[in-house]
């Protein structure tokens, strides 16, 4: 255990170590953020409510998609893992006493705090202190969204890394991290809340595991959900962190045993 | 002369060759990118079929403006991306320096050996699209803006490789230059969408420091007849120019960068 916790730590310090490329992520960021909330004030265009959502609502969604959204990196982890599985530079870690999609986990938690921390944090104040943001419905909703953001951490990494080693068979990289791109802008929530799908899309959409990435942390804050149905979506967020974390561990387990059979 | 650049097509064949080695994974990453896109685009159509009009925009307009950036963005980033983001490597590995002794211009080597193929994905995604949305969206047609039409693609297709180059040629000084393409993406998302919906300083830097406005919101708002924000009656015209111009300054400034170059690698 706290040699996971040395290598978050190496996370945070190798991230530290680029500074440059930090402040060009937080322009880069805060550009965005910026967009995203213009987007919704040109749709929006005066009406005060639509479907019984406020623009204020969704100012405040867009800024809560670039918080739990913001600090971790799909394509980091599937490029990562994909690469070290293509080169067979993941042997030096199977020898190692430790486990590999731990190791990659702890690093990319100790890299998102510290986006989280110096990019995110920084960005969300700007545009909030600019537009304004809206409090949590309530004490117990504003801790829930805490407990929403660990798992939406969670289900990313646990997406990210098996996308990741599906390279192995596949044998590209690229394609994985832009189909794993493609369905978190549409299916996390990110860009459009489920509420403004036409259904039955927005039902499907509201239940499938990158749901739990964007849209509900947030409409936990916005109290779109009361507290049962919010703790329900939190134990079946946990059942599908549940079920990634089997599917990962399978995919790894056949991924490195072939590597074994293929040797160095 | 002749004889040296006789050499470019060479090495655009020899890269396509190595790229259509591993034919099944080319196209699979081509069907990742399309499905990708098409996901913003799906994106956009549910928006607006929920409100209707976006800065005064409806969804074949929307859809124009969205494959017009699409295609000036892969013929222009064909030509200079990939290329120049690698450049960052080369001169911090030294082997810039190995390129800068061939008998052949630099930048043209660097370019046409990395000729960018995998821009066909957004090619086959944006020509479509861009059919259907000229003929939704009830452009007017006429000599004039046909003309309009196809030198304001040209330019954006110019706009683009430009200021990529101009990015990526900066290693050439700072050795690094990659984090300048954060930057540039994060605005480059922005000209999916009208310049009037965004708050007055972007609209100032897309149409000065960082001109993005000029591959897509520009030109298309000007097909469209619809006014542009601060540029008013000059917007045809700056559309038309921006990509020369920007040229001239992009030679410039490889120029330049290529002057002060001292070598980073061991």
């Amino acid at each position: 255990m706290i040699a996971y916790a040395a290598f978050a730590r190496s996370g945070f310090l190798t991230s530290l170590a680029y500074r440059n490329e930090v402040w060009a992520n937080i322009f880069g960021k805060l550009v965005q953020v910026f967009a995203r909330v213009a987007i919704w004030l040109a749709v929006y265009a005066g009406v005060t409510a639509v479907d019984g959502i406020s623009i204020s609502d969704m100012i405040t969604y867009a800024l809560l998609g670039g918080v739990v959204m913001g600090a971790t990196r799909y394509d980091r982890i599937v490029r990562q893992v994909g690469n070290a599985l293509k080169t067979g530079d993941v042997a030096i870690w199977l020898l190692k006493p430790v486990h590999y999609p731990l190791y990659l986990l702890a690093i990319e938690a100790g890299m998102s705090a510290y986006t989280f921390l110096l990019a995110v944090v920084p960005t969300i104040a700007i545009v909030a202190l600019i537009y304004g943001m809206q409090p949590p419905a309530s004490l117990l909703h504003g801790l829930m969204f805490v407990g929403f953001c660990a798992l939406s951490f969670i289900i990313h990494f646990l997406c990210a890394a098996i996308f990741g080693v599906l390279a192995f068979w596949l044998m590209t990289v690229f394609s994985l991290e832009w189909l794993l791109q493609s369905l978190i802008s549409l299916l996390s929530g990110l860009l459009i809340p489920f509420w403004f799908f036409p259904e039955p899309f927005g039902t499907i959409a509201s239940h499938q595991p990158l749901a739990w990435l964007v849209y509900y942390p947030s409409a936990v804050w916005l109290g779109r959900l009361d507290m049962g149905a919010t703790l329900l979506y939190f134990g079946i967020g946990l059942g599908w962190a549940g079920l990634l974390a089997t599917v990962l561990a399978l995919l790894w387990h056949r991924a490195s045993s072939r590597i074994t059979v293929q040797g160095g | 002369m002749l004889h040296r650049l006789g050499i470019l097509p060479l090495l655009v064949k020899m890269f396509i060759k190595s790229q259509m080695e591993y034919r099944g994974a080319f196209w699979l990453d081509r069907l990742a990118q399309i499905i990708s896109y098409g996901a913003v685009l799906l994106g956009m159509w549910i928006l607006l079929q929920k409100f209707e009009l976006l800065g005064g925009w409806n969804w074949p307009q929307l859809a124009l403006l969205f494959s017009f950036q699409l295609l000036a963005y892969s013929l222009g980033a064909s030509v200079s991306f990939t290329q120049l983001r690698d450049l960052e490597e080369l001169v911090r590995l030294g082997t810039l320096d190995a390129l800068l002794t061939k008998p052949v211009n630099t930048w043209a080597y660097l370019i046409f050996s990395g000729l960018n193929i995998g821009y066909a994905g957004h090619i086959i995604l944006a020509v479509p699209v861009l059919i259907w949305a000229l003929l939704a969206a009830q452009v007017e047609w006429s000599i004039g803006n046909a003309l309009f039409f196809a030198g304001s693609l040209l330019s954006a297709t110019l706009v683009t490789g430009a200021v990529i180059t101009m990015i990526g040629a900066t290693a050439l000084i700072w050795v690094r230059s990659n984090h300048l393409f954060a930057i540039f993406f994060g605005f480059w998302e922005l000209t999916r969408y009208p310049l009037n919906i965004f708050p007055g300083g972007i609209q100032v830097v897309m149409l000065t420091v960082v001109p993005l406005a000029y591959i897509s919101a520009v030109p298309v708002a000007v097909l469209l007849g619809k006014p542009v924000p601060l540029l008013g009656d000059l917007a045809a015209p700056a559309a038309l120019l921006a990509g020369p111009l920007l040229v001239l300054l992009a030679v410039a400034h490889w120029r330049y960068a290529l002057s002060r170059y001292q070598g980073a690698g061991g």
